[in-house]
C-alpha cells in the first residue's frame, strides 16, 4: 500500500496555522512531516507519519536590505527565487548552499527552510563557514506548539542561547521554521582556479593542505580522481572528458588581487607539477558542478549507487578516500582541501555501511548516507550514529524542542532505536 | 545590588566546612581556597560594580577532578559558577555566597598544534593571544580578538562567544571553533566535534557556544587557525558630522568592501584616547572612522583607494592613509586604549554593548545624546561600526550618591533603544547578570522559557551558574509540561489538498 494514499496534507498559511496543526497533532498523537517543496524527502530514514505539514505557501520575502547584508524571508520561499533576488543586487549566500536535486533525481532545488533544515554547505564552507554560520534569526514553532524567535537581524548579537545553530541541520526534528534572517554577502569581483593534473589522492591531498595552508586565502579545494571523468560517469560540466585527474584550486576577489594571489600560489604549487587556470565563467561552472556532485548524479552512470557524504579532518581524506575506493569498488570525489569525500559505492543491502563507517570512523569523521533507496535507509542508520552520551544528549535536547516527537519522527533516528 | 541574584541556601551554607573537606579529597593542596583574605581575587570579575564572595573556591587541574567535583556537587545540590580569566563585562563569572566558585586558571596547557588540519587544541585556561602567538612561528593566527585578549581564556571566550575588533571580517569566537571536551553538571564527559568542519547531529557546539557557563564545563577546546594576512593599511577618517560617517561606513559595505575592521569614536572618546596616547587624531571633528583593510598588498591598495574615493564623497574632512606598520599601530593606539583613556576623564564608567543595524547608527547617537542630556551624565562612544557593535562609555562617579542608579538607568535606555531599532541587548559581552533584567525587552516568556527548556537538557537541577542570562528561573518540570488542547480531531480550519 502506498502510504501516501493515506496522507492528510496541511497547507499552512502563517505561523498560527503552523501552531493550530502542531497542536492538533500533539492532541490526536499523530507526528508529522514538514515540507517545503520536498526536494530533500528522499534524505533520512522513511518516516511513517500519515500528515504533511506542507509551509511552501509561506512564500514572502519580509526585508531585503543588501547595505544591511541581511535578508528575511519566510521559510517556505524558493531558495532559487531568492537566489536571484540578491544575485540582482550583487550579493550571495556565501556558504554556497548546495542544489542536490541532480544528486537524488528529484527537480526543483527546493525552499530556504529546507537549505537551513540541511544545512548543506559547498566549496566555499572552508572560508566563508557553513549555513550555521549565516542564519541571524529565526521564527519558529515548537513541538509544545508554541512560536518563538531566536537571534536578530544583525550580524553581531549574543543575547541569549544561539538556537539559531540547533535548528540549522536539525533537517526538520525541533521546531518548523516560519520565517529566517539571513547573512548575504558581497559577490566576488572575479575568480580564477588553478588546476593540477595527474595527482594519486594521497598526494592531491597535500597539494591541497599546502595551498590552504598558504596566505594566498583558497575558497575552494578539491580533487577528482581520474574515475570521476570515466565515460560511464558523465562528465563534470566545464571540464569535458579529462581522463586524468585533476585538483582544482578557487581564488576570489578582486580581479588584481586574484591574479597576484593565483601566481604566488602557483609558485608554491610547482612541487605538484605545472598548473593550468580557469577563469571566471569556466571556473564557476566547475565549482558549481562539485558543489551539486555532479559525478554522482542520480541520472548518470552511478545513479544507481548509494552516496556518502563523509566529514573528516581535511588532512586525513586523501588516504580515507582511497582506501575506501580500493575496498568497496567504489568513486569518491574531494572537497574542502580533503575535509568532505563525497563516496559512490556499489550497491549492497547496508549500502556497505559497516565498512564505511569503520573506516570514517578510524580517521575521526562520519558519514551521511545521502542516497539510498528506501529499502536500504529502512534499515541502515542514514545519519552517523552517535557516542551513548551524546546520543543521549542530543534526545534531551530534541525533547525540550519537541517532547511527544511530532515533527518528523524518525527521520534522523532507525524507528527500532526511538 | 540593584540586581537580585537566587536566595542563598541556609542548609547549603551550614555544610560549608563538609564541603570545603569534599573538594580537597578531590583536589589535594592549594586546588581548594577557603579563606576570605584568598578568595577576594574571586569576589568579581570585570563588572567590577558587583562583588559577592564565593564559599568557596575550587581550581582543579584535570578534566578527571572537574567531573567529580560536578558529580558531587550535583548530587548534593550545590551550585556551582565556573570562572576563566574572569574578564568578563557582564558578570558572568559573579560568585554565588552558596556556590563554588570553579576555576579553570590551572588549564593552560596547549595540547595539540596541527597545521595541517589548521587547529589547535587547547585547554580552556590558555589565553586567547597565546594561542596565535603559539603558531605565529608558522603564519598563523587566531582569529577572534577581544581586547582584553592577553587576559582572556579561549575557554572564556567560549562561554560568551567573544567578538573583538576583528569579527567583521572573521566571525566571532563561534565561528572559529570545532570541537570541545564538556563535562556535565552530572559529571559526564562529552567529546564534542573536533577536527572536521562539522559534527554529526545536532550542532552542540554551536549551543554550548555563548551560553555564559550555563550549560556545561569545557575543559579542552579545538579552534581553527588562519594564516596572517600578507599585509594590512588602515585609513584614519575624520568627519564634520557624526551622520556623515554613519553614511561612510554603509557604503563601504554596500560597495562589497568587508574591511578587516571598522572603527568608530565620537568627539568626547576622541579627545580622552588623544589625550592619552597623542596618536595624532584630529580634534576637530565630530566623528573619527579607523577603517583597516588587509590582504595581499594589491588588494589593499587598491581598497585603500576605494574606501578613500567613498570616504570623499561622504564629506571627510580628515584622511590620513598608514604607510607603515608603526603608523597602522598609532592608529589603532587611541581606540584600543580608549577605556583606559575615559577611565582618566571620570572616576567610573560604565561600558554597555549594543548592536543595531549600521543603518540606524546617526539615530542611535541621537538618542544617546538625548539620553545624556536627560540623565545629566556624560557618555563616550566607541563602536565597532562595521557590525553595528555599540559600546558606550557612561560616565559617573559611584561616590556621588545615585549616581550609579541614574548610569545604570540610562544605559538600559540605551539598550532599549537598540532593541527599538531593530538590534539586541548585546553584541559580544554576554546577558550575565547585567543585561539579565532586560531579557524581556527582545524575547517573550515563550521565547525565554524555549531557552531555559535546553539548560534543563544539560542541567537538570538549574546548579550551574545560576542567576545569569535569565530573569526569571522556572523549573524544569514546570517548563516541561505540555498544554494540550481539547482532544477535538485534528488540524480544523487548515486548507489541505
Amino acid at each position: 500500500m502506498d502510504r501516501r494514499n493515506a496522507v492528510d496534507t496541511l497547507k499552512v498559511r502563517d505561523a498560527k496555522d503552523v501552531e493550530q496543526a502542531v497542536r492538533a497533532a500533539i492532541a490526536g498523537e499523530q507526528p508529522l512531516e514538514i515540507i517545503g517543496h520536498g526536494s530533500k524527502r528522499l534524505i533520512g530514514q522513511p518516516m511513517a507519519t500519515n500528515a504533511v505539514l506542507d509551509v511552501s505557501a509561506l512564500n514572502a520575502v519580509t526585508a531585503y536590505e543588501p547595505n544591511e547584508l541581511i535578508i528575511t524571508v519566510q521559510a517556505g520561499a524558493p531558495l532559487a527565487d531568492v537566489q536571484s533576488l540578491i544575485d540582482s543586487k550583487n550579493q550571495q549566500f556565501a556558504f554556497e548552499p548546495i542544489d542536490t536535486s541532480a544528486l537524488l533525481g528529484v527537480s526543483g532545488n527546493g525552499t530556504i527552510g529546507g537549505m537551513i533544515g540541511a544545512g548543506l554547505a559547498g566549496p566555499r564552507r572552508i572560508k566563508a563557514g557553513g549555513a550555521r554560520d549565516h542564519l541571524l534569526g529565526a521564527h519558529a514553532v515548537s513541538g509544545f506548539g508554541d512560536s518563538f524567535r531566536t537571534g536578530g537581524r544583525v550580524v553581531k548579537n549574543v543575547t541569549g542561547y544561539d538556537l539559531c545553530k540547533l535548528l540549522t541541520g536539525s533537517w526538520g526534528t525541533l521546531a518548523v521554521m516560519t520565517e529566517v534572517t539571513l547573512k548575504v554577502m558581497p559577490k566576488p569581483e572575479s575568480e580564477r582556479t588553478l588546476m593540477l593534473a595527474g595527482l594519486d589522492d594521497a598526494t592531491a591531498n597535500r597539494a591541497m593542505t599546502a595551498a590552504l595552508g598558504s596566505p594566498y586565502d583558497v575558497s575552494g579545494a578539491a580533487h577528482l580522481p581520474n574515475s570521476a571523468f570515466r565515460p560511464a560517469t558523465g562528465a563534470l560540466a566545464g571540464l569535458g572528458a579529462q581522463g586524468r585527474a585533476v585538483t582544482l584550486l578557487r581564488l576570489e576577489g578582486i580581479a588584481a588581487s586574484v591574479a597576484d594571489r593565483a601566481n604566488s600560489l602557483g609558485k608554491a604549487l610547482t612541487p605538484f607539477g605545472s598548473v593550468e587556470t580557469l577563469d571566471d565563467a569556466a571556473s564557476a561552472t566547475v565549482w558549481s558542478a562539485i558543489r551539486d556532485v555532479e559525478p554522482f548524479a542520480a541520472g548518470g552512470a552511478l545513479g544507481a549507487w548509494p552516496v556518502w557524504r563523509i566529514v573528516c579532518p581535511p588532512a586525513s581524506g586523501g588516504a580515507l578516500g582511497q582506501a575506501l575506493a580500493r575496498d568497496t569498488g567504489g568513486d569518491v570525489i574531494y572537497d574542502w582541501g580533503g575535509g568532505l569525500i563525497w563516496a559512490a559505492l556499489p550497491p549492497k543491502p547496508d549500502a556497505q555501511a559497516a565498512l564505511a563507517r569503520q573506516r570514517v570512523e578510524t580517521a575521526g569523521g562520519h558519514a551521511l548516507l545521502i542516497r539510498a533507496s528506501e529499502q536500504v535507509r529502512q534499515s541502515v542508520d542514514v545519519f552517523h550514529p552517535q557516542p551513548a552520551g551524546i546520543a543521549a544528549l542530543s534526545q534531551r535536547v530534541r525533547n525540550s524542542f519537541d517532547p511527544k516527537i511530532i515533527l518528523n519522527r524518525g527521520r534522523m533516528m532507525l524507528m527500532s532505536a526511538t | 545590588m540593584a540586581i537580585m541574584m537566587p536566595a542563598s541556601d541556609q542548609a547549603v551554607l551550614d555544610r560549608r566546612s563538609e564541603i570545603v573537606a569534599a573538594l580537597r579529597a578531590i583536589v589535594p593542596g592549594e586546588g581548594v581556597i577557603d579563606s576570605a583574605a584568598e578568595m577576594l581575587p574571586y569576589e568579581s570579575d570585570g563588572l567590577m560594580a558587583y562583588r559577592q564572595p564565593p564559599m568557596v573556591v575550587v581550581l582543579p587541574d584535570t578534566t578527571e577532578q572537574v567531573s567529580r567535583i560536578l558529580k558531587y556537587c550535583g548530587e548534593q545540590g550545590i551550585k556551582v559558577v565556573p570562572r576563566g580569566s574572569g574578564t568578563s563585562l557582564s558578570g558572568g563569572a559573579l560568585p554565588l555566597a552558596d556556590a563554588v566558585l570553579l576555576g579553570l586558571g590551572k588549564f593552560k596547557r596547549i595540547r595539540e598544534i596541527d597545521f595541517d588540519n589548521r587547529v589547535v587544541v587547547t585547554e580552556p585556561g590558555v589565553t586567547n593571544l597565546a594561542i596565535s602567538q603559539a603558531v605565529a612561528h608558522a603564519g598563523f593566527y587566531y582569529a577572534p580578538d577581544p581586547s582584553s585578549q592577553i587576559a582572556c581564556s579561549i575557554g572564556g571566550n567560549v562561554a560568551e562567544n567573544s567578538g573583538g575588533v576583528h569579527c567583521l571580517k572573521y566571525g566571532m569566537t563561534t565561528n572559529n571553533v570545532l570541537g570541545c571536551e564538556i563535562v556535565l553538571m552530572s559529571g559526564e564527559i562529552l567529546r564534542i566535534g573536533g577536527k572536521t568542519a562539522e559534527n554529526s547531529g545536532y550542532d552542540l557546539m554551536g549551543i554550548i557556544t555563548g551560553s555564559e557557563g550555563l550549560l556545561g564545563v569545557i575543559t579542552e577546546i579545538t579552534v581553527r587557525i588562519l594564516q596572517k594576512p600578507e599585509t594590512a593599511r588602515a585609513l584614519m577618517v575624520g568627519f564634520a558630522e557624526v551622520e556623515a560617517a554613519g553614511e561612510c561606513v554603509a557604503r563601504i559595505i554596500g560597495a562589497g568592501i568587508i574591511p578587516g575592521g571598522m572603527e568608530m569614536m565620537d568627539k568626547p572618546a576622541i579627545h580622552a584616547a588623544e589625550a592619552f596616547v597623542h596618536a595624532g587624531y584630529p580634534l576637530d571633528v565630530e566623528a573619527l572612522l579607523i577603517i583597516e583593510l588587509d590582504g595581499p598588498s594589491v588588494e589593499v591598495d587598491e581598497l585603500i583607494k576605494r574606501v578613500e574615493a567613498i570616504a570623499q564623497g561622504c564629506g571627510s574632512t580628515t584622511c590620513q592613509i598608514s604607510t607603515s606598520e608603526a603608523e597602522r599601530n598609532l592608529f589603532w593606539a587611541g581606540r584600543k586604549a580608549a577605556f583606559p583613556a575615559v577611565g582618566r576623564i571620570s572616576p567610573d564608567y560604565l561600558c554597555m554593548d549594543g548592536t543595531i543595524p549600521r543603518g540606524a547608527l546617526p539615530k542611535a547617537l541621537a538618542r544617546i545624546r538625548d539620553l545624556s542630556a536627560k540623565y545629566d551624565l556624560r557618555v563616550a562612544n566607541v563602536f565597532h561600526a562595521g557590525d553595528g557593535n555599540l559600546h558606550p562609555l557612561i560616565l559617573y562617579d559611584a561616590n556621588q550618591p545615585g549616581e550609579i542608579e541614574r548610569a545604570e538607568a540610562f544605559g538600559a535606555d540605551i539598550l532599549r533603544a537598540c532593541v527599538e531599532f531593530g538590534g539586541v541587548l548585546t553584541g559580544e559581552h554576554g546577558v550575565g547578570i547585567e543585561k539579565r533584567d532586560l531579557m524581556p525587552e527582545m524575547f517573550s516568556e515563550v521565547d525565554l522559557n524555549q531557552q531555559q527548556r535546553l539548560k534543563c537538557a544539560f542541567d537538570a537541577q538549574g546548579l550551574l551558574n545560576p542567576g545569569k542570562v535569565f530573569p526569571t528561573l522556572h523549573r524544569c518540570a514546570e517548563l516541561g509540561r505540555m498544554h494540550v488542547h481539547a482532544g477535538k480531531l485534528a488540524f480544523p480550519d487548515i486548507p489541505r489538498f
